[in-house]
């Protein structure tokens, strides 16, 4: 037996082993000590414990020392300790309407991909289109976009994964040499991170923003409000990153007629198209119709849940199969943000930030949303975009209420650039899968990321001060 | 016999490396020992990504880490056999060894179990601001390598 014995100093192998309590308990103390300080003025008891609170949510979120999901039960179980909200209000909370949808799209989500529909869309229609090298890079970009308003862009990038790869290793590309190899990582990645935030489906921060606002404020915005305020940013990002793709990262390869073999193969092995993958899409057609245009009236987490339902009515899914395709630990997350969301409001924590804080530099509604998007699109490169959300939508209410804003224009300011991480593998999965194919460097994709991410925000902010108005959304 | 043990990995590959340690083994009349490391960091950070903030269930988390564990076997396949034809060219003795965990740890065994006289190890090439912050763990292995270790910077 090979016995290692740790040569380091004794006070180093103390310290790497004690860094972990010693850093919960430096938390501790913060806690303690922003509950414990003379409450400031314009500021209840409760509003500075929440504050508290949030801050310790802050630091872990940020640092990922534990699990998202689980810094989010915590918030649950400190909002009623700290007498905040009574244990009732705040585990109701987690009953909130956004929970119930992304729960019922995550489910809509796994049965499209176990249908096998997904899959097959993606390999016949880039088969059909891509004859060469751009069309094949413009397949695989706007497939995965188009796949991302309809399903969890996660999904997409891990069904798309494999596809692109047979197609990288048919073209006999070099990892981490061919131009043409990281365009086709680079697309896979971009597209599923730009599609996901043309609707309340490609991820769940925009439910889980639209939860938090309905909390805060009772305003709600619906299906359809939400992919009309989005969709300028969506179509003219993908415009960009085409472009990145195609001009910035010059293709190396000339013919592909290679890959037909690949994509012939992968439909012989598809078979025939069958029962369940006609009926998931027809299902799935109905559900994403009434979410459009039913939404408000029926409720989107009612048509979600009610899909779910037909689908075990007509046994295209069993249980099992949507045990394994879904992420139950990340629903926790949701309803952890949506409880903290709403301490900070009913204490008044929110709106005390943002009139002694944020008031120092807000001078205008113009300014206060180009830096809360720049200040978003930061966050997500390094962090969860959902706890993006649960971190600035809170204070990004209370601002609204100091300035007179719309709160839904803060909840689109902070929802849509919050999706748009594109510079790191840490920025979000799709990103994460692209780099580890071992085509794109973490340098590649923090190159061209860069480019991408400025153009986000440049984009976001011209069609806030441009489109918004001409759809009735007035600053 | 002397060994010399050319280490490989899912990140460190190089043809000036393989022509170096085949020509090594060639005028040392020396055993050629190919060892490829499949690195796991990258394919358990894509999958604790999923797990913590990903949509997906653990079913296709799973098939997209297997997957990309397949594609990099398949890639220490290729590098082995290119090393392998190499040294067949020059008559040189060759074994091959795959395997996949800590590249520190791995290369330390290897060279242990085959008594390897002379290492050579390839380098990625990194920004100064890294090289300040953090330590290669080629430079760690040349510390903790009970035999020398010769570095490619690629």
């Amino acid at each position: 037996m090979n016995v290692v014995i740790d040569k380091r100093p004794i006070w180093v192998i103390l310290l790497s082993r004690s860094l972990r309590p010693l850093f919960f308990v430096v938390v501790a103390i913060i806690f303690w000590y922003l509950v414990s300080i003379p409450t400031p003025d314009g500021l209840g008891l409760e509003g500075q414990r929440t504050i508290a609170l949030f801050v310790v949510c802050l630091i872990l979120w940020v640092s990922g020392v534990l699990p998202l999901a689980i810094t989010s039960l915590l918030a649950i179980v400190m909002v009623p300790l700290l007498g905040v909200l009574d244990k009732k209000a705040a585990y109701a909370l987690f009953g909130n309407e956004a929970v119930f949808f992304i729960l019922g799209a995550f489910i809509l989500s796994g049965a499209v991909m176990h249908s096998g529909l997904a899959g097959r869309t993606a390999v016949v229609i880039m088969s059909r289109f891509g004859e060469t090298p751009k069309r094949l890079i413009a397949s695989i970009f706007f497939l995965a976009a188009v796949l991302s308003f309809f399903m969890s862009e996660h999904a997409v990038a891990a069904m798309f994964f494999p596809i692109v790869l047979e197609i990288a290793k048919g073209l006999n590309l070099k990892p981490g040499k061919s131009v043409y190899a990281k365009s086709l990582f680079l697309a896979l990645a971009w597209g599923c991170i730009i599609g996901g935030v043309a609707t309340f489906l490609g991820g769940a921060r925009v439910p889980l923003a639209v939860g938090m606002l309905k909390e805060a404020t009772g305003i709600n915005i619906g299906f359809f409000e939400y992919t009309a305020a989005a969709f300028p940013t969506v179509l003219i990002m993908l415009l960009i990153g085409y472009f990145m793709l195609t001009k910035f990262l010059p293709s190396d390869v000339e013919d592909i007629h290679k890959i037909k073999a690949v994509f012939e193969r992968k439909i012989k092995e598809l078979g025939k198209i069958g029962y369940a993958e006609y009926a998931v899409g027809v299902l799935m057609a109905v559900t994403i119709f009434l979410w459009l245009f039913l939404g408000r009236t029926i409720g989107i987490a009612n048509i979600a849940i009610a899909s779910v339902v037909v689908l075990f009515v007509f046994k295209l899914v069993r249980w099992k199969d949507i045990e394994e395709y879904v992420n139950w630990g990340i629903i926790l997350m949701y309803g952890g943000a949506i409880t903290l969301g709403a301490a900070m409001e009913k204490s008044g924590a929110a709106a005390w930030i943002a009139n002694t804080v944020i008031s120092e530099w807000a001078r205008s509604p113009l300014i206060i949303i180009a830096i809360l998007s720049l200040l978003t699109i930061l966050l997500t490169e390094g962090m969860s975009n959902a706890a993006v959300i649960a971190i600035l939508l809170p204070v990004g209410i209370g601002i609204a209420g100091k300035f007179n804003l719309d709160p839904r224009i803060i909840t689109y300011t902070i929802a849509i650039p919050a999706g748009l991480a594109f510079c790191f593998p840490m920025s979000t999965p799709a990103n994460a899968i692209a780099v580890s194919s071992g085509y794109v460097t973490a340098r590649d994709m923090a190159k061209a990321g860069v480019l991408m991410m400025i153009s986000a925000w440049v984009l976001f902010n011209i069609t806030v001060f441009i489109y918004w108005p001409l759809i009735g959304i007035k600053i | 016999m002397s060994c010399v043990l050319l280490i490989l990995s899912t990140s460190r590959t190089s043809q000036n490396a393989i022509e170096y340690a085949v020509d090594l083994a060639k005028k040392g009349k020396a055993k050629l020992v190919v060892l490829y490391i499949i690195e796991t960091e990258l394919t358990n950070e894509v999958f604790d990504k999923f797990t913590d903030i990903g949509f997906i269930g653990d079913k296709p988390s799973t098939q997209l880490t297997e997957a990309i564990m397949k594609e990099y076997r398949q890639r220490g396949y290729e590098e082995m056999g290119k090393v392998q034809i190499r040294a067949m060219e020059e008559n040189v003795d060759f074994d091959a060894v795959t395997t996949q965990g800590d590249f520190v740890e791995k290369a330390i065994e290897v060279i242990d179990r085959y008594k390897v006289t002379t290492a050579v190890a390839i380098k990625r090439k990194r920004s100064a601001f890294l090289k300040y912050f953090s330590k290669s763990v080629v430079d760690e292995l040349v510390e903790k390598a009970p035999c020398k270790v010769e570095v490619f910077e690629e």
